[in-house]
């Protein structure tokens, strides 16, 4: 059995899907809100003979597999933009975002106003608030959103300024944020059964005027893929090599003396 | 392989930051003109091995999944409405609103724009004016012999015309705000049109209710800052860069697996 090929090949599709994990890091990088990924490996013993008549027994072989790619959730750097309706989100919080598939997570907290006046993500789905969507009315001016995520705006023509609150955002956090799946759209979504339900964040706090930026480290995933790059280049080699040891072996074995 | 496509995908997304990054660069002294910031998404994810999924008859589930992202895409360039610094120009007819609001200005066609830029003027009839030559609301007719004009932080605008030597009032100025400004169309010139994503003009007087007062004889300039877009046009330079050199990184390691082949 050619196990030098498989285990050299099992290694290589595992490099090149890492390969597609850090470019995806590497597009995201300026992301609002982009968490980076890596790739988790693992071993795979390949089942031994069951002959065992052997003299020397037969010895297991171990490919490469990926088991996984962990979400890195540590705090992207926040950036000013000034704009009202962007909020950076410190601690490990989600927004909670109402799409067309059920409640998702984000994030991505640049936020914007739709036709019937309900805030909603650059997509378009509502942000929800305790109570639903949070819903501005046509009059609604000079919103101010607080470190505790309370939503507020100054209606129309009002004595002293007043403001009206228009609702307090959802923040939840989850005791094991792994669980998350990336859906695209900066949003995350819960796999029935396989995380616990979301559990409210007590100790929110949002920053208004601000989005947080992507956490993809580049010089990181600088470094990672020379090092997948080149350690593809060697198990080329290694293939390469027994490759020719096969050749060799061929032609020296069947050059029978005359 | 798929980083390759995922890479052009970044370098495409950058492109497009330096084209926002660009034409705000071109517009630092533009009247009035507020600057745009590029929102990035990530693009689907191909989830191998899908998070949660059983993984023996006890129930234990698998932790982590195998999710390999496809890229990312620009999905908006969000107009970020601060206010900018006031620059004394002298000219009277040089209107720049501190606080919220914009100036109305009727179309041609009959419909409203609104606009920032307050450097105003006279048309043959006496009216006042856009540097475009259109109207801008309510409709103020200054009498060509007055003198004098002068315009208050409310946007009284009164003049002198001789041989009287109390001024007169000829109108005021409206302002109108917007529950989302950020949503507002650009339509160039320095206007922008109402949308569905702005919500419904609330028209108003200055320094009323939460407007902002008018000062006559500055121009608001742009909030373009010189040093923020240098920074972000060296980021999104160095972004492009690096989804190149995976271009190549993935490059190579094709090369590498055809030269298994002697």
């Amino acid at each position: 059995v050619e196990n030098t090929l498989l285990v050299g090949l099992s290694r290589q599709i595992v490099l090149e899907r890492s390969m597609d994990v850090v470019a995806n890091n590497l597009a995201n990088m300026n992301t609002t809100g982009y968490k980076s990924e890596n790739p988790l490996f693992e071993d795979y013993l390949r089942t031994r003979g069951r002959e065992n008549r052997f003299n020397v027994p037969d010895r297991p072989v171990e490919f490469v597999l990926d088991r996984g790619t962990w979400h890195d959730f540590t705090q992207g750097a926040l950036k000013p933009t000034g704009a009202p309706l962007d909020i950076g989100i410190k601690g490990d919080g989600f927004l909670v975002v109402q799409t067309p598939n059920g409640e998702r997570y984000t994030r991505n907290g640049s936020l914007q106003i739709n036709n019937q006046g309900q805030l909603v993500t650059s997509q378009g789905y509502p942000v929800l608030s305790d109570g639903g969507p949070i819903v501005f009315q046509d009059t609604d001016h000079d919103i101010s959103i607080s470190s505790r995520g309370r939503v507020a705006a100054i209606a129309g023509i009002s004595p002293n300024n007043a403001e009206t609150l228009r609702g307090t955002l959802r923040l939840v956090r989850f005791d094991s944020p792994q669980l998350l799946q990336k859906e695209g759209e900066n949003l995350y979504s819960v796999q029935d059964g396989a995380a616990p339900a979301p559990v409210p964040d007590t100790d929110m706090q949002f920053q208004q005027g601000y989005v947080e930026g992507s956490n993809v480290n580049s010089v990181l995933e600088m470094t990672r893929m020379l090092q997948i790059s080149r350690a593809y280049t060697a198990v080329a080699n290694v293939l390469q090599q027994q490759s020719d040891l096969h050749k060799n072996a061929i032609q020296q074995l069947a050059n029978v003396p005359a | 392989m798929r980083a390759m496509t995922t890479a052009a995908s970044g370098m495409q997304a950058q492109t497009l930051n330096v084209d926002v990054i660009a034409n705000n660069i071109a517009n630092l002294r533009t009247t009035a003109f507020k600057r745009q910031r590029t929102e990035f998404q990530d693009l689907l994810y191909e989830h191998l091995r899908r998070i949660g999924t059983q993984t023996t008859d006890q129930g234990n589930i698998l932790p982590v999944g195998v999710d390999i992202g496809s890229g990312v895409k620009v999905v908006g360039t969000p107009r970020i409405m601060t206010q900018g610094v006031l620059l004394q120009t002298g000219n009277e007819l040089d209107v720049a609103v501190r606080g919220e609001g914009f100036f109305k200005i009727a179309m041609p066609d009959g419909t409203f724009s609104y606009t920032r830029d307050g450097s105003f003027q006279l048309d043959a009839n006496g009216r006042i004016v856009t540097a475009q030559g259109l109207v801008v609301q309510p409709g103020i007719t200054v009498p060509n012999n007055s003198t004098s004009l002068t315009i208050n932080p409310q946007g009284q605008v009164s003049v002198i015309i001789p041989p009287a030597t109390t001024p007169t009032l000829l109108g005021q100025f409206v302002l109108t705000r917007f529950i989302n400004k950020s949503g507002l169309l650009p339509i160039g010139d320095n206007l922008f049109q109402e949308s569905p994503a702005s919500g419904p003009p609330q028209d108003g007087l200055p320094d009323n209710n939460g407007f902002g007062n008018l000062q006559q004889g500055n121009l608001e300039q742009s909030n373009v800052d010189a040093v923020t877009e240098i920074t972000e046009l060296i980021a999104a330079q160095r972004a492009y860069e690096m989804n190149s050199k995976v271009i190549s990184a993935a490059d190579q390691m094709e090369q590498t697996a055809i030269g298994l082949f002697r």
